[in-house]
């Protein structure tokens, strides 16, 4: 295992473990994870289905809490974190995405982006959102519904909400998964757009060898544990470890 | 099919029982105010039947008059008479009764007990006789001096008095004290509560308090052993042929008639309470079905897609909806007999009803299912049925946001609803058809249907914007979620909304009329009577008035310049055009079908003033007029312009009235006047009404003083005081007390009407919850999102108070508009029928209380769904689907 804990981490695992169930019954989804993820890079998170990542994500990004070990945003340990503590930490300081379903239908896209800034009373910094708007390409669309865009508009209208409040750390769980290839690497490449570009920290997950070539940094999990790690992969590469593991 | 329907209902339960409690209630006020009036009924039927169980026949003067609310006042009979009953054959006993309500009781705090609203309170004799004496001594013995008296047990406990007692009296000729020497009640041993308030004296001592001076209001008869109550009757009858005689059963019968007449009036007045609290609830039951099918049709769809017909998916639905209208029936029975037996007991502290649970009827338990089943089917199949005509791939990609808001058949059908609504209303108001008051309430509900249900959600939208875009400035988010929610749905929120426009309406109209009344009264009084003071009296009860030396002290008293008496009766017009009316009203022409002997020829019953026309007309402004009060001698009357005109008479002509005394006599028409002044239309001089009313109706009625300019008015009150001052039911008030005074029953009467609909809100609030939890479930994942980019718990419970409270605020609005609409339209009749009396007033401070009491209820409404949406595990929520 290379990874290891520093200082520039933006969030990271240590000893993380998430056990559902008890007895005979009882599932590992997480099995001592340490992992750290640096500052404006880009991460991907692959392995078999069932092997930990969405689980890992939730954790990472307060939406779950872990069963034994820690986890921490910036320099900020979440397991010490009262409930509305950790409600305050996702919506300042990290961004999610979900596979599907990431919009309130009643409001407007730009709305929809500005959501977790007007929850906290801020005020959106404008460049910054002209620059997220122009980058995700939808400033014709902003007072459209969600109902009223396409699958992969949706998406971007997520991702863009995910960054709007330049978040410490954006989590996203198979963003493309539901999007046709074309508008898949249009969001991937805003992805990696506003990392190289934009200085923004992004961990995804994603099954897909050639999404995960667009990332700085590739982890592999499998029945809760990190088996592997890959630096500036390429799909063939990945397909290759794929196999290898597997095996 | 049926197994899926009973599954569908197991994994629902928590919708299963939010619909379920809507149909319940309803139907436990329905059936609780069915069964109620049904008690009473029986009890009071029963109560009257034992008071007068020992008459055999009863004898009285043919002479009588009908007061209304079954109240009838009978020429009295001589005591002479008694002595004749007693010796025609058959007769065992026959005694001169005294019974009259001529006095009040005071309790040992110095009030008045009872209420005008309440039972009479009634002075009786003590009949020697254990079979002719009404109830039974309880405790104590009968009174044998003139300064004994006893009283009912429950009267006692509620005026504070024990055995022994010095207890006062107030009667015509002042306050008197009498010792309480015996307590008695009705049924076998005397624990019978009977209803009315029974003070009984010595004869002489009833007849002084009666103003029965050598009289007796019937002849009570007890039989010889095997004479029956047919052939005694007829005996008498014979012997005395100028009498009225009744058989016991007769009487018994006449008098249970009155008193259910009595019962009948309040229980419909519950049962409409029962009714709007149904149709509340129908619109609860209804719009629970529509969202809960609403968010089936997915499942629905699914179902249709893998091969179920449409036929078996409305199968299922209308199974469902069977099944929960007959749990949720039972139930609301269930609840409806506890809700009877609650009212019970308020009423058993009135009198004593029959004890045991409340039974139910029949027919209660028809209706209750026969509704409950009903509304709840018909509430299920129709949303199912368009959710069905839905083709299946289009259901199953549904999202949960209504875009059916404003059809083009939406806006015909309100339309076509509001103006056959308005037709009906006008018709209704303008007394035409046989029945206006049903075509008033088919006009209203129409009308409310159209705006609320119709029309609503083509409003309910733009409203709830409208209504947060205050608060939605800069960067506030929960408002504009609210507003969001609330407009996504607008079927959902006005059909919601609709069940406290109803209560709101009834409210609002009932407010601004009763506010209107209250300004025209204080302005009638203001503009017409130029008193200073005014001696009133505060009990209703006929033979209760001021005494008749009041005016004459009153007029000794410095400073005072004229003091003018005003008396009370009623009295016949058996005139062409009277008679034609009496027979023209069925319920006029049928009535008292028992009193065949009674002497009263046809016609219509009203009311008169005795008074006393040189101060009179000083005092009041009756605006123009024909003749003058110095035409107002003995024989002569002076009649409002309008009535004369209604009747075609002239000043000179002669005019047939019928008094209880005297008979038929013909009046002279003197004077005629513009305005009826403190309500009196047909004015007699003293003269006139002395000779022909009965010696009850000999009492003022109210005395107005006015004082000299510039004299001290303080000192004035103070000897007018001074004047009544034995007599607690009599005060002087000064014209705003007095025009307050006017109104002050009517608070009472407003108390219990908004304390009833306040019912019909709570069941509102109750749908209001409903569509919350539902929509909160349906919008688990949403919320579950919210939560994950960071919305607080409490910002979470916020954007649903606030969904609540705009839904809760816009069924306000429109009850609002809706009952100044109806309340307008009201009070456009009345000014028509008497010009520029009746003052429209908006109580502008009530209605914003309303509207905050809503917006507030909104917020009760709303706790529990907000604490159950804030609670949603933020992870599972986010995965639902
Ligand atoms: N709420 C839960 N209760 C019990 N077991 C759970 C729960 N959530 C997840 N698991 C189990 O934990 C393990 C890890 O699940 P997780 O969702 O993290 O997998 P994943 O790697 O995201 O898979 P996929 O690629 O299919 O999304 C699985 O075996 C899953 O069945
Ligand atoms: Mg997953």
């Amino acid at each position: 295992m290379s990874s290891s804990v520093t200082q520039t981490a933006a969030a990271g695992s240590i000893e993380a473990s998430k056990i559902y169930g008890e007895g005979d019954t009882e599932i590992r989804a997480l099995d001592g994870v340490t992992v750290s993820f640096e500052q404006s890079r880009f991460t991907a998170i692959m392995g078999p289905s069932g092997s930990g990542k969405s689980t890992l994500m939730h954790c990472l990004a307060g939406l779950d809490r872990l069963s034994a070990g820690r986890v921490f945003i910036g320099d900020t340990y979440l397991d010490d974190l009262s409930e509305s503590q950790l409600t305050e930490l996702r919506r300042d300081k990290i961004g999610f995405v979900f596979q599907a379903f990431n919009l309130i239908p009643t409001l407007s896209a730009e709305e929809n982006i500005t959501l977790p800034m007007d929850l906290a009373g801020r005020k959106p910094n404008k460049e910054w959102m002209d620059t997220v708007i122009d980058t995700v390409g939808l400033r014709t669309r902003l007072d459209h519904r969600p109902s009223e865009l396409s699958g992969g508009q949706q998406q971007r209208v997520a991702v863009a909400r995910a960054l709007a409040s330049q978040p410490q750390i954006v989590f996203a769980d198979e963003p493309t998964g539901n999007l046709d290839s074309r508008s898949g690497t249009d969001l991937l490449d805003f992805m990696r757009h506003a990392v190289s570009d934009l200085g923004q920290t992004i961990v995804m997950v994603t099954h897909d060898p050639s999404a995960a070539a667009h990332s700085d940094r590739v982890i592999f999990l499998a029945d809760g544990k990190i088996r592997d790690e890959m630096i500036e992969p390429t799909a063939d590469r990945v397909l290759d470890l794929m196999k290898q593991l597997g095996d | 099919m049926f197994k899926v329907a009973l599954k569908d209902i197991l994994a629902r339960k928590r919708r299963l029982v939010t619909t379920g409690l809507a149909i319940i209630l309803g139907i436990a006020f329905l059936t609780g105010t069915q069964v109620l009036s049904g008690v009473l009924k029986d009890s009071i039927e029963s109560l009257v039947g034992t008071a007068y169980e020992g008459f055999d026949a009863v004898v009285r003067s043919p002479e009588e008059q009908d007061l209304g609310f079954g109240q009838q006042i009978r020429s009295p009979i001589p005591e002479g008479l008694v002595q004749q009953v007693d010796q025609v054959s058959g007769v065992r006993k026959a005694l001169g009764v005294v019974e009259t309500t001529s006095a009040q009781l005071v309790g040992t705090n110095g009030k008045i007990v009872g209420s005008n609203f309440g039972p009479p309170t009634i002075v009786y004799n003590w009949l020697d006789d254990p079979q002719l004496q009404v109830g039974v001594l309880k405790e104590g013995h009968k009174p044998a001096e003139a300064t004994e008296m006893v009283l009912d047990f429950t009267s006692a406990t509620d005026a504070g008095y024990k055995l022994g007692d010095q207890v006062t009296v107030s009667a015509q000729t002042g306050s008197e004290k009498f010792t309480l020497v015996g307590l008695m009640g009705l049924g076998e041993d005397g624990t019978l509560a009977g209803g009315a308030k029974m003070m009984l004296f010595t004869t002489p001592t009833a007849q002084r308090l009666g103003q029965l001076p050598a009289e007796f209001n019937y002849i009570a008869v007890a039989a010889e052993e095997g004479t029956s109550q047919e052939v005694l009757a007829n005996a008498i009858a014979a012997a005395l042929p100028d009498t009225q005689v009744l058989t016991g059963a007769e009487f018994t019968t006449e008098n249970q008639k009155s008193v259910s007449q009595f019962v009948d009036i309040l229980s419909t007045f519950v049962s409409v309470f029962g009714y709007v609290a149904l149709f509340v609830a129908c619109f609860i039951i209804y719009n629970t079905f529509s969202i809960l099918v609403a968010q089936r049709t997915r499942e629905t769809a699914l179902l249709r897609a893998i091969g179920a017909k449409r036929k078996q998916v409305l199968l299922s639905i209308v199974l469902e909806a069977v099944l929960v209208g007959l749990v949720a029936s039972v139930l609301g029975l269930v609840g409806g007999v506890a809700l009877a037996w609650v009212l019970k007991a308020f009423v058993g502290t009135l009198f004593t009803v029959q004890s045991g649970l409340p039974t139910l009827t029949a027919s209660a338990i028809a209706t209750a299912f026969i509704v409950g089943i009903g509304v709840t089917v018909l509430s299920g199949l129709v949303p199912a049925w368009r959710s069905t005509k839905v083709p299946p791939i289009a259901a199953l990609s549904e999202v949960s946001v209504d875009r059916a808001g404003v059809s083009r058949s939406r806006i015909i059908w309100g339309t076509l609803f509001l103006l056959g609504g308005s037709a009906l209303l006008a018709l209704g108001l303008a007394d035409a058809g046989p029945n206006p008051l049903v075509l008033f309430g088919l006009g209203a509900v129409l009308f409310l249907v159209s705006v609320a249900v119709i029309l609503g959600p083509l409003i309910a939208a733009p409203f709830s914007r409208l209504l947060v875009w205050p608060f939605t400035r800069g960067t506030a988010i929960t408002p504009r979620l609210a507003g969001e929610n609330a407009a996504r749905n607008p079927r959902r929120t006005a059909a919601t909304a609709a069940a406290l426009t109803i209560g709101v309406t009834l409210v609002t109209l009932i407010a601004v009329m009763a506010s209107s009344i209250k300004a025209s009264v204080e302005s009638t009084v203001n503009s017409t009577i130029s008193a200073d003071f005014v001696i009133n009296s505060s009990t209703f009860s006929i033979g209760t008035g001021i005494p008749t030396s009041a005016v004459v002290e009153a007029r000794a008293v410095p400073g005072v310049a004229l003091a003018s008496p005003v008396r009370f009766a009623p009295f016949r017009l058996t005139d062409a055009y009277s008679q034609q009316q009496a027979a023209a009203d069925p319920a006029k022409a049928q009535k008292n079908p028992l009193g065949a002997g009674d002497a009263a020829p046809p016609g219509e019953d009203t009311f008169m003033l005795g008074i006393e026309p040189q101060s009179y007309f000083e005092i009041n402004d009756v605006g123009n007029t024909q003749g003058t009060p110095k035409d107002l001698t003995a024989g002569t009357f002076a009649v409002e312009l309008k009535e004369a005109d209604k009747h075609g008479w002239n000043v000179g002509d002669k005019v047939p009235v019928y008094f209880a005394k005297t008979g038929v006599q013909e009046l002279i028409l003197a004077m005629t006047f513009d305005q009826s002044s403190g309500g009196g239309s047909y004015l007699l001089p003293l003269e006139t009404f002395e000779a022909n009313t009965l010696a009850l109706f000999n009492t003022d009625f109210i005395v107005y003083v006015k004082a000299e300019p510039g004299a001290d008015l303080p000192a004035i009150r103070k000897q007018l005081d001074a004047i009544v001052a034995d007599s607690p039911a009599i005060s002087v008030q000064d014209l705003g007390e007095y025009a307050d005074a006017q109104t002050a029953p009517f608070d009472t009467f407003l108390a219990v009407v908004y304390g009833l609909l306040g019912l019909a809100v709570i069941i509102a609030l109750i749908g209001i919850a409903n569509t919350l939890s539902l929509s909160v479930l349906e919008r688990t994942r949403e919320l579950g999102l919210l939560r994950a980019v960071g919305m607080s718990r409490k910002q979470l419970r916020h954007t649903v108070i606030g969904e609540s409270m705009i839904i809760a605020v816009f069924g306000t609005a429109i009850g609002l508009i809706i009952g100044i609409i109806f309340s307008f339209a009201l009070s456009v009749v009345i000014s028509a029928d008497s010009p520029g009396i009746f003052k429209y007033t908006l109580p502008v401070g009530q209605l914003v209380i309303i509207t905050l009491v809503a917006a507030l209820a909104g917020v009760l409404a709303a706790l529990g769904p907000a604490w159950r949406a804030s609670r949603l595990d933020v992870l599972k929520a986010v995965s639902s689907v």
